[in-house]
């Protein structure tokens, strides 16, 4: 049935004449838009040559990262430079490693990816970074700044099997921020470079008041999950939950039970920690209802924006073994999937330069890894009077257990933590589960790699270009 | 001729779409089922070895309790209160009020879950959450709701009633409205109480609505990834990881998509099962005359 009736521009017409016109019209539409724009007349300036375009991703906010975005226009003339964020809030450096992977599995263009300690067995077994020891070899200037200017620690956490697999950009370490007001207030003196875990808990229970009011003031908390911020308490109590190559569990080693039960008990014994699920411990600290907490450098860029500076550091508490830190460091990597490697160093180098570290440092951000930067006034100045601690620790540092399947382990124990924290689980409970599952997963790693091997995929990964 | 073809051209983007993104994944998920893929490395032959993981994994039927705790009373509370709310606003009031309450009841549904979920945690949270800031304000003591395995998933099942359950009342509220007031006025001439007008007339010619109502609900419950992912992450422990939320993590955290793909079936056929069993049963209560 045709029906007439539609007028455009005063012609009657029927709607399959209209639907014709509307679809001719799209068609033309489209064609114009897909037809490359004209030829450039005598009165235009030729085109300039095509920049290529690197695409670099970091975990850090991207505000950080636009004066180099500035100065890449006039620096890197033949580079078109994006730098995105990875979002990192969720899970962690296990969550953003996971993230990297699908990137580069669903063909999204990643040259220059920041990851972390955590993240960089995943990334190197996975063969998405290419070593830089060669740019290095063939760049003397990079190649003293590596070897003079970053402390080994650093340079080496980034390596695996010897190769050099990123530049290192940033570090952290952990150390108890605490409020010096409420500490002023009760007449507590400043906690010392060797207080113990019993000094630690004897502030606690002097500084805090719970009791379900709006007032609350909790005393102290602490991840509650997360490697890295539990590493800071295992370490100090000479363990750690995994074997020292990471490729066994150590759950069952008596130290680790007894620093989760330390913890616990702040929670459920004495209260005078928040249950971690669901506790947001940057407004709390500012606000005054949390005391103590456990940090890197990058929680002084919060104080910063809050305008808090009633604050100071401390390491933290000790209860056995050697005096230990724990560090992760992050850097700049090529990915193997990069089509202009080159390229993707000379931007790799743009973003680890001094300029770039003291962005970081000014943004409070992380420790730069650069030793002249972080020797500059300008470090001391974004942050509190102990700021020094942060840069001192790496002579005793130890790095953050980083296992291949870290994207895996991590989860494992976050899911088992969560069930002692909330009293639902012993500690000793939780940690024969975690403990079964951290065994299973290494297992698998342990065969994974063994029928990888015999199965000649690594030939195939190399053939296919994903293995460089 | 000409028509058939302009039929078939204009049902192409959407049967195409269709095809890419649901035939096609279908399609590969069975084939994954019995492959060794991590996303990056080709896929490699694995024989019946995801399959028969299965069976060994502990955790997998914890989450399935989990995912038929939650589709249980989620679809339950979901029409429960849907059909309630809908028969509230359906009622004779000012249409200013009607508009104001369906558009209050509706509102959770227009927005994007995550940012209900991240309020809600900020509502919930054991240490100085709002709601228990509240109930410690009239004596009564804080409840664990994220941090306790058992309230978390009341908690969990809470949040969708309360996001969902507008939804359902709008497709209640249709079908309330299609009901001939005339069977309303010819009841209340014969003296039928307001519940048996409800019992004998409301509910009959409802029922077509409820089987549909029913069985979306169920499909969306077992679905329902977002909600959770946000306020809890499946915590604590397992104690509200749904399979969903189940397979996101062997499939994008483990890169297991073999194994992923095989628990994912499993869901596949549990629903297919479940929504015959239920067009099978709804001969018994649905009335379409």
């Amino acid at each position: 049935m045709s029906t007439r009736g539609e007028s455009i521009f005063g012609v009657a017409m029927s709607r399959r004449e209209l639907l014709r016109w509307t679809a001719m019209a799209s068609a033309g539409a489209l064609l114009a838009a897909c037809a490359p724009g004209a030829l450039p007349t005598a009165e235009e300036p030729a085109p300039s040559k095509a920049k290529v375009r690197i695409i670099a991703t970091t975990q850090m906010p991207i505000s950080q990262w636009e004066p180099a975005m500035k100065r890449a226009v006039e620096q890197l003339p033949d580079i078109d430079l994006m730098i995105t964020q990875t979002n990192i809030s969720e899970g962690g450096w296990a969550g953003y490693s996971d993230r990297i992977v699908t990137q580069i599995a669903g063909g999204e263009q990643l040259d220059v990816i920041m990851i972390a300690v955590e993240g960089l067995g995943l990334l190197t077994d996975k063969k998405i970074l290419m070593p830089l020891d060669d740019y290095f070899l063939a760049d003397p200037a990079e190649k003293e700044i590596l070897e003079t200017d970053i402390h080994p620690v650093l340079r080496e956490m980034l390596q695996v099997d010897g190769k050099q697999m990123e530049y290192p950009f940033s570090w952290n370490n952990m150390v108890l921020y605490y409020n010096t007001k409420i500490f002023e207030e009760e007449g507590i003196d400043p906690p010392s470079k060797d207080w113990t875990w019993e000094d630690f808990l004897e502030v606690c229970l002097k500084v805090a008041r719970v009791t379900g009011g709006a007032d609350d003031r909790y005393a102290y908390s602490f991840w509650g999950s997360g490697m890295f911020g539990m590493a800071a308490w295992y370490f100090n109590n000479d363990t750690s939950p995994l074997n020292d190559s990471w490729t066994a569990s150590n759950l069952m080693d008596p130290k680790v039970a007894e620093t989760l039960q330390f913890l616990a008990d702040l929670i459920l014994k004495y209260r005078v920690s928040p249950n971690p699920q669901g506790w947001e411990e940057w407004a709390q600290f500012h606000a005054g209802h949390l005391v103590m907490r456990t940090c890197g450098r990058w929680c002084i860029s919060g104080s910063l924006n809050e305008g808090f500076t009633t604050y100071d550091l401390q390491y933290q508490p000790h209860r056995s073994g050697p005096f230990k830190t724990v560090v992760g460091t992050d850097g700049w990597g090529i990915s193997t999937s990069t089509k202009t490697p080159d390229e993707a160093w000379t931007v790799v180098k743009f973003l680890s330069n001094k300029d770039a570290s003291i962005d970081m440092t000014k943004a409070g951000g992380n420790i730069p890894a650069l030793r002249s930067v972080a020797e500059m006034p300008i470090f001391a100045e974004y942050g509190p009077p102990n700021t020094a601690i942060f840069y001192e620790s790496l002579d005793f540092a130890k790095t953050v257990p980083s296992p291949k399947n870290f994207n895996i382990i991590d989860p494992i124990l976050n899911r088992h933590y969560q069930t002692i924290w909330n009293g639902e689980k012993s500690v000793e409970e939780a940690l024969i589960a975690a403990h079964a599952e951290v065994t299973a997963e290494m297992e698998k790693l342990q065969a994974g790699r063994a029928s990888f091997a015999s199965a000649g995929l690594g030939t195939l990964a190399m053939a296919c270009g994903c293995n460089q | 001729m000409q028509e058939i073809v302009a039929g078939y051209l204009f049902i192409a983007p959407a049967f195409i779409s269709l095809f890419i993104f649901l035939v096609v994944p279908i399609l590969a998920s069975f084939v994954l089922v019995f492959m060794r893929y991590d996303v990056l490395s080709p896929p490699s032959w694995n024989g019946f070895e995801n399959l028969s993981q299965l069976s060994r994994d502990g955790r997998l039927q914890q989450v399935y309790w989990n995912t038929f705790r939650f589709v249980v009373f989620a679809t339950f509370f979901n029409n429960l209160l849907g059909l309630l709310l809908a028969m509230g606003v359906n009622r004779a009031m000012p249409s200013i009020i009607k508009y104001l309450l369906r558009t209050a009841l509706f509102f959770p549904v227009l927005t994007t879950t995550a940012s209900l979920a991240l309020v809600w945690n900020f509502l919930l949270t054991q240490d100085r959450g709002v709601v228990n800031y509240l109930l410690q304000q009239v004596g009564l003591p804080p409840v664990p709701w994220l941090s306790s395995s058992s309230w978390a998933m009341v908690s969990v099942v809470m949040f969708d009633v309360w996001r969902a359950c507008g939804f359902l009342m709008v497709i209640y509220l249709a079908g309330l409205q299609a009901i001939p007031e005339v069977l309303y006025e010819a009841a209340a001439i014969d003296g039928a109480s307001q519940l048996q007008r409800v019992r004998y007339i409301t509910l009959p010619l409802i029922s077509p609505t409820a089987f549909f109502a029913i069985i979306i609900s169920i499909i969306g419950a077992a679905q329902v990834f977002d909600n959770v992912w946000v306020l809890t992450g499946g915590g604590p422990g397992d104690a509200t990881r749904l399979i969903v939320l189940y397979v996101y993590e062997i499939g994008f955290k483990r890169f297991e998509m073999g194994y992923a793909a095989a628990v994912s079936l499993t869901l596949f056929a549990i629903l297919v099962v479940l929504t015959l069993l239920q067009f099978r049963l709804s001969r018994r209560w649905v009335h379409y005359d």
